[in-house]
């Protein structure tokens, strides 16, 4: 195993500095697992030495939560201490910067009854997306190599070449491989920027994405916008929500959503492991749910209030990093920017312009992405005259 | 002897016996990282019982050490709100809290600024001592072995052999080496609560310690009565708040202290080791306080408020005692109090004190340090309203 004392230092100087754009005197919120120690002392030590006044870790250790499961009352599982959401609130009335550490192993929770995974969905809490709609707080998240995701990503590996891998993978994802990182994401960032103003400019009626076991059709809002990369704070600070990042999205129209997909790729959820996800739409609405693996979890997820319906249409080009190392990392981070992908339950709201369609955006307590894009998904846009656009072919941009 | 390696019956001691966890409570747990085989056997054991929810403070003392490095001085009196309002809802929910010391990183503030360290007092909060003294929740506090700590108290050992060493010690002292812990630790409860009960009828005006480097005075009041073992949460529910406890404890009158002391173990405080500590009191107030070892620390913790340089606890503590007798260092307060009697600078346990007007007169502050000022040869004595001397504790043995 390498030394990777400098990976470290330069990657918590990039999620500190560059993602989520720490300003000196502000409050900084960190989650980290319990197995990121020293990533998050060195988020840390980034954050104080650029004047922050605290840095509140907030730990979790799956273990723990893997008793909750196998032990506690079924009617206890739903509880979320109080004080959780209430640290998320003070943070946001502090204006505080947000950095999230991910990369975990769910094979921990490998034998328990998946319908009490699903009233269990902690260290998520329902006060993220409202926050990140109130746009107080900038924020961060980011991956942190450590041996048990390593072992879960590369298994055929022995643990500390696995974790090498992983680590040479991020670094690369992450372009810590470049003389100034910052500046390659700078470069990175604009190319997609200028995708999402394009495809903005068009107004696309419909999205259509065709390929195999995948035909479905999602409306949007008539004031949506594309977004990528960059987010802005009410105060007017920019921040980089994803390390890395290499996706555009929109808020769809959650009442016109129809035809059936099919994810290209497995999925980690709340702890759950699904592949071979396939759901038909309805009026919006998922009619069916299907996985070869993990379907009853997902199906207890998609039961929750709103989450039956779309609050998310990202679209990948074939210029990431993520993608061509045709790596499964089980996190939702790196999946998702590896490819197109929709996700059920709860939307944002800034996408769209005018307040009508804020209204009609989808509202849940989860939010769940899942990737439907691949080389083989073509993907088109529809205008509101009928005419048929292409957008993406094997994974370049048309437009 | 017996090795603390099964967890879960170190776990299930703090969970049924210690910290009496009840069906529906929240378990807030503040346990240092690198003790996770314990904390996560201790939240088996609690849902075992029925408990709500588990809810994990980890604290680490490296990213302590990032903050005190690296901070702006200005900010390091800063503490997230949201910590104590956690713990005063858990007051409020008659919830149970354990904390499970491990010490795995004994040097972590070495090199900081001692006058830095004095001012970040975390995972100490204001609001623990005001859940203890509203008496709202039932708690223990247990220590586990980690290697950091093993190799500070046993520096001449092989890490492997210290930690050995460090799991078999503290096995010893939680009897956990007897066939039946929670009865061992019944039995030992019940002879500490009759030591307490002769020395409250004695109804001492109060102690004097002399020894080498000590010669100290400690005024009590006339209503404050001995306690040991157990404390009763305020609907009666009891947990032995400490695994292993060896001490009978009052709170004295802050006003009448006189004399001089010297430390008989170092004390850790925060983070930070002070050895050889000397104190002289005067009215009450400690006057000069001196240290062979980051004295500013300590300094700087009794200047916090008006009470942290008065007293808060005296405790004594009999040779019968199984830490006492290993004649380890522990660096640890859970431990090394309950090895050698003591007294605590800072807050107190007002609800000893059965008088009202006594009871207003207990010293508050918001520290409450613990040091250890006993040993075989000091010799302590009770003095009664009338002036006669009475021998209470001569070679560590009681006289009454």
């Amino acid at each position: 195993m390498r030394d990777r004392t400098d990976d470290l230092v330069r990657l918590a100087d990039l999620l500190v500095g560059f993602g989520a754009n720490l300003q000196p005197g502000q409050i900084v919120g960190v989650n980290a697992y319990y197995d990121m120690a020293d990533a998050a002392r060195a988020v840390a030590r980034a954050a104080y030495s650029r004047g922050a006044r605290y840095v509140d870790v907030f730990w979790w250790d799956l273990l723990v939560k893997r008793a909750r499961l196998e032990l506690a009352d079924a009617d206890s599982l739903e509880f979320v201490p109080p004080w959780m959401g209430e640290r998320l609130r003070w943070l946001s009335n502090e204006h505080a910067a947000r950095v999230f550490l991910t990369g975990t192993d769910s094979t921990v929770f490998d034998g328990i009854d998946p319908s009490r995974m699903g009233r269990d969905l902690l260290p998520y809490l329902k006060e993220v997306p409202e926050i990140v709609n109130e746009r107080t707080t900038n924020w961060t998240i980011g991956p942190c190599p450590n041996p048990r995701w390593a072992e879960r990503v590369h298994p055929e590996l022995p643990p500390d070449e696995a974790l090498d891998k992983l680590w040479d993978e991020i670094v690369y994802v992450c372009r810590l491989d470049a003389d100034d990182p910052v500046e390659a994401w700078r470069e990175r960032m604009r190319a997609i920027v200028a995708s999402a103003e394009r495809l903005t400019e068009r107004h696309f009626d419909a999205i259509h994405l065709r390929g195999p076991g995948t035909d479905l059709t999602v409306g949007l809002l008539a004031s949506h916008r594309w977004l990528g990369a960059d987010f802005t704070t009410v105060d007017g600070l920019t921040h980089y929500p994803n390390l890395p990042t290499e996706e555009i999205f929109t808020t769809p129209d959650p009442e016109r959503v129809d035809g059936h997909v099919s994810a290209t790729m497995p999925l980690e959820v709340y702890g759950s492991f699904m592949s071979g996800i396939r759901i038909e739409f309805e009026g919006g609405r998922a009619t069916k749910v299907d996985a070869e693996e993990g379907g009853e979890a997902l199906r207890s997820i998609v039961a929750k209030e709103g989450a039956d319906r779309l609050g998310e249409l990202a679209l990948v080009d074939g210029e990431g990093r993520i993608g061509p190392l045709g790596t499964v990392f089980y996190e939702t981070l790196l999946d998702e920017n590896a490819a197109s992908h929709i996700a059920l339950g709860n939307a944002y709201t800034f996408p769209l312009e005018d307040e009508a369609d804020r209204e009609r955006a989808n509202r849940s307590p989860v939010h769940v992405d899942f990737m439907i894009g691949s080389p083989e998904v073509d993907v088109d846009g529809l205008t509101r005259d009928g005419e048929r656009v292409p957008v993406l072919r094997g994974g370049a941009w048309q437009i | 002897m017996a090795d603390l390696t099964d967890a879960e019956r170190f776990a299930d001691l703090v969970v049924e016996v210690g910290a009496n966890v009840q069906e529906g409570q929240e378990v807030d747990i503040l346990a240092d990282l690198g003790t996770e085989e314990v904390v996560r056997a201790i939240a088996g054991a609690a849902y075992r019982r029925g408990a709500r929810f588990v809810d994990v403070w980890w604290w680490d003392a490296l990213l302590k050490r990032e903050r005190l490095l690296h901070a702006r001085a200005d900010t390091l009196d800063y503490v997230p709100p949201e910590l104590g309002a956690r713990l005063l809802r858990l007051g409020e929910e008659r919830g149970c809290r354990i904390w499970i010391i491990g010490n795995p990183q004994p040097h972590a503030l070495d090199g900081v600024d001692p006058e830095r360290a004095g001012r970040d007092l975390l995972p100490r909060l204001k609001e623990s001592s005001e859940v203890v003294l509203a008496r709202t929740t039932n708690w223990c506090i247990a220590s586990w072995p980690t290697e950091g700590w093993a190799r500070q108290v046993y520096p001449s050992l092989e890490p492997d052999e210290a930690l050995e060493r460090l799991r078999q010690e503290l096995a010893h002292v939680s009897r956990l080496d007897e066939p039946d812990p929670a009865e061992a630790w019944r039995a030992r409860v019940a002879e500490l609560r009759s030591a307490a009960g002769r020395l409250t009828e004695r109804a001492f005006d109060s102690l004097r310690f002399r020894g080498p480097g000590t010669d100290l005075s400690v005024g009590l009041f006339r209503s404050s009565g001995w306690h040991a073992g157990t404390l009763e949460r305020i609907d009666g529910l009891e947990s032995i708040v400490n695994i292993p406890t060896e001490e009978v404890f009052t709170t004295p009158d802050p006003a009448r202290v006189e004399g001089t002391v010297r430390a008989t173990k170092p004390l850790e405080l925060a983070g930070s080791l002070i050895d050889g500590i000397a104190i002289r009191f005067e009215g009450g107030r400690a006057v000069e306080i001196d240290a062979d070892s980051n004295v500013d620390v300590l300094r700087a913790v009794a200047a916090k408020d008006e009470g942290a340089a008065r007293l808060g606890e005296v405790a004594l503590v009999d040779g019968s005692g199984r830490i006492g007798a290993l004649e380890t260092v522990f660096w640890n307060t859970l431990l090394d109090e309950n090895a050698a009697s003591h007294i605590a600078l800072g807050g107190s346990y007002e609800f000893v004190v059965e008088d009202e007007a006594e009871r207003a007169r207990a010293n508050q502050s918001e520290i409450h340090v613990d040091f250890m000022i006993g040993s075989p040869e000091v010799d302590v004595d009770g003095l009664t309203g009338d002036g006669d001397i009475i021998p209470v504790l001569r070679g560590g043995a009681w006289q009454i």
